[in-house]
């Protein structure tokens, strides 16, 4: 079976295509600045050719056929005709209460996916529109669609829910959500595998950290709780995003510079977390290069930005009542050794050990960064959204053949 | 048909403030002016509006790039040729418009919709100098067009239903919520923001109160974000005046005469925010500026 794998954004278009027989990914590729006479597209053939063109690109459906020549062509195509393409699977950003996991699109959905707009105004408006280009591009294929909320939706009652009056849960569905999930399933399932202790019991911390980061408490395979909330804001210090504060800060600061709704919210969403502390750039690799220069104000940053990680696994080492693994990923997570080093060296109370050789070793691999006699093993497993979409993908559409 | 490239004619602060929010929504935009140097001094004008929301956390510099590189600036009227959407947003007298018109109407694809964001003039008069009568419509957006989320979408005796509803989702994708309204000088904004702006002139000049308090009073008393003598300013008081007479001549009621105190303020050009001073005074960022100022 072979699955195509997409990941609509406002003007973006990431796509994978994997055949589901050997999980071998046949094609990736990414469309950028739909809409635009300029719009690029790169197509790239693992170990194999690579294209790149700049060309009008007005919307998705168009972005999507240029996808399918270039996966036909006869040149550095991998399949003879569209038709050979058994599925597409979606990443979806949010499916609030309605969906606890991956579901096959149909007219219900699609509407159901409407209502969840107001949730993530950014984010879902072009999801849908990308499960809409794919029917018109691709008639007649079973599309599915995977949510980044999903995971989580296994958290209790008592971490999902805000102390604020329970009229706003009731009326706005007000309460935490979480995101990332696709990746923190993914990272957790292969740490089951991997961890030698019967699965059921296992309790698992899953850092996800990108751009964009969040950490999950993972028991027995199900998310009981995670860092980002009502939207990805809470939580974390990510790349330009504020994560956890008073709430109080917020109306005082927009009493005080006399700020409109939407401005504020940029500036926690935009002008924030890294990049706004540090005042030099919201990208890890940089405000690394600038704290080996010596520069404070990088040095400063890191260390809030490893402090709040590190609370976040200590209250969730306490939440699950123990740990058996801590499991870093995301572009962060799987490449700054400086970041995990330092969590790592604060977490002896857990009885973390770190093995600095292993964890400062460069490597594309899953691996086991703690020495063999740590009582918490730590973990970093490159994360693989694509292939948890496309294997939920082919289980439904096996479903819906028998 | 789906609008993606925008055209706007003219490059005062109308056009400028509707390019800078179309595109900030995702739009391309082809602004038409009347020479090179006005062009340039419209392109440091959206330099400085974005600049100054960067200043208020709303964009980041990157987002500021991306928007500024949406409008392309340009002398050519035939560059229309590309735009999907026209919008004529300039203050001019009747004559001038529907001389535009017509020569946008044989420029412009034969589907184009020809917008006008008067709120004085006749859109019919407008629609009937082109062959494309129900294709023409009014678009009245208002000031500060960055802020205020309600546009006036106005027909004209001929526009066709399909227009108004194009134009009505059109303005959805600005964020904005669109008002359907017949043709009728000052439609619902424009009638009713005149008498008030006036009735603040006379009160002014009665010398009931400060500019300062009248404009605190009615800011306070009726949860205003601004007042009434400072929303003249804002409108620019040159284009408050044209409103005021043209409704004036349309209905021939007393309480849409110009007040004398506006006029004299025009023919001191002191017109408002933008030249720095009108009711009020205002720095170059057109912020109001702490001390003094008010016309007594």
């Amino acid at each position: 079976m072979k699955i195509l794998v997409l990941n609509c954004g406002s003007s973006s278009l990431k796509y994978q295509f994997l055949n589901m027989e050997t999980e071998q990914v046949l094609a990736t590729g990414l469309v950028q600045r739909i809409g635009m006479d300029d719009a690029i597209f790169e197509y790239k053939v693992p170990g194999g050719k690579e294209v790149k063109e700049v060309n009008s690109i007005l919307d998705h459906t168009t972005a999507i056929k240029r996808m399918l020549a270039a996966l036909t062509s006869p040149e550095y195509g991998v399949i003879s005709d569209p038709s050979e393409i058994n599925a597409v699977g979606h990443r979806v950003v949010h499916g609030g209460e309605a969906f606890s996991g991956s579901v096959m699109v149909n007219d219900e959905v699609k509407q159901t996916l409407r209502a969840l707009f107001d949730l993530a105004p950014l984010h879902n408006p072009p999801n849908l529109t990308g499960i809409l280009a794919a029917e018109d591009a691709i008639p007649g294929k079973p599309q599915v669609a995977v949510f980044d909320t999903a995971f989580h939706a296994t958290m209790p009652r008592t971490s999902f829910l805000y102390a604020l009056p329970y009229a706003m849960y009731k009326r706005h569905k007000v309460r935490r959500y979480g995101f990332h999930g696709t990746s923190h399933r993914y990272v957790s399932e292969r740490a089951a595998a991997l961890i030698d202790k019967p699965a059921d019991q296992l309790k698992l911390i899953t850092c996800h950290l990108g751009n964009g980061s969040s950490v999950a408490a993972v028991v027995g395979g199900k998310s009981v709780d995670t860092s980002m909330g009502f939207t990805p804001l809470e939580g974390l210090i990510m790349g330009t995003r504020s994560g956890d504060l008073d709430p109080g800060a917020i109306f005082y600061i927009m009493a005080r510079e006399e700020l409109s709704m939407s401005e504020m919210n940029s500036m926690l969403n935009k002008h924030s977390g890294m990049r706004g502390v540090s005042g030099i750039s919201g990208d890890m690799r940089q405000i690394e290069e600038e704290m080996a220069k010596g520069e404070p104000r990088a040095t400063e940053t890191f260390e809030m930005a490893e402090y709040r990680l590190r609370k976040y696994i200590g209250a969730y080492a306490a939440a699950m009542n123990g740990v058996d693994a801590i499991i870093f990923t995301g572009g962060i997570g799987e490449n700054s050794n400086l970041l995990r080093g330092a969590v790592c060296e604060h977490l002896t109370y857990l009885g973390v050990e770190l093995d600095e050789g292993i964890n400062n070793t460069r490597s594309k691999q899953e691996r086991l960064i703690s020495k063999p006699t740590s009582k918490v093993q730590v973990w970093v497993i490159p994360t693989n959204e694509e292939l948890v979409i496309a294997r939920d993908t082919k289980e439904l559409v096996e479903q819906l053949g028998k | 048909m789906s609008v993606r490239i925008w055209g706007i004619v003219g490059t005062g602060q109308m056009g400028r403030g509707i390019a800078e929010l179309v595109a900030s929504k995702g739009f391309e935009v082809v602004m038409v002016g009347r020479t090179p140097t006005e062009l340039e001094h419209a392109r440091q004008c959206l330099d400085k509006a974005l600049q100054h929301q960067i200043d208020h956390w709303a964009i980041t510099d990157a987002e500021k790039r991306v928007i500024l590189a949406r409008i392309t600036f340009t002398t050519d009227l035939t560059k229309l040729v590309e735009a999907d959407f026209v919008l004529h947003a300039m203050l001019a007298e009747i004559e001038e418009d529907k001389q535009l018109f017509r020569t946008l109407d044989q420029i412009c694809q034969k589907d184009v919709i020809l917008a006008s964001n008067t709120s004085t003039l006749s859109i019919t008069e407008m629609a009937a100098a082109t062959y494309r009568s129900d294709r023409v419509i009014g678009c009245h957006f208002v000031t500060p067009y960055t802020k205020t989320r309600v546009v006036e979408v106005v027909r004209g005796l001929k526009t066709a239903n399909e227009t108004v509803a194009e134009v009505m989702a059109l303005v959805q994708q600005l964020d904005r919520t669109g008002v359907e309204v017949y043709e009728s000088t000052g439609y619902v904004t424009t009638r009713l923001i005149v008498p008030l702006i006036n009735e603040a002139c006379a009160v002014l000049m009665e010398g009931v109160a400060s500019a300062e308090d009248i404009d605190t009073a009615m800011r306070l008393g009726y949860e205003m974000a601004r007042g009434p003598l400072e929303t003249a300013d804002r409108i620019g008081l040159e284009t408050v005046l044209v409103m005021a007479e043209r409704l004036w001549r349309e209905y021939g009621e007393l309480k849409y005469r110009p007040s004398p105190i506006l006029r004299k303020l025009v023919r001191a050009g002191n017109v408002g925010a933008e030249s720095g001073e009108g009711f009020f005074k205002y720095d170059p960022d057109g912020h109001r500026s702490k001390s003094g100022g008010a016309v007594r």
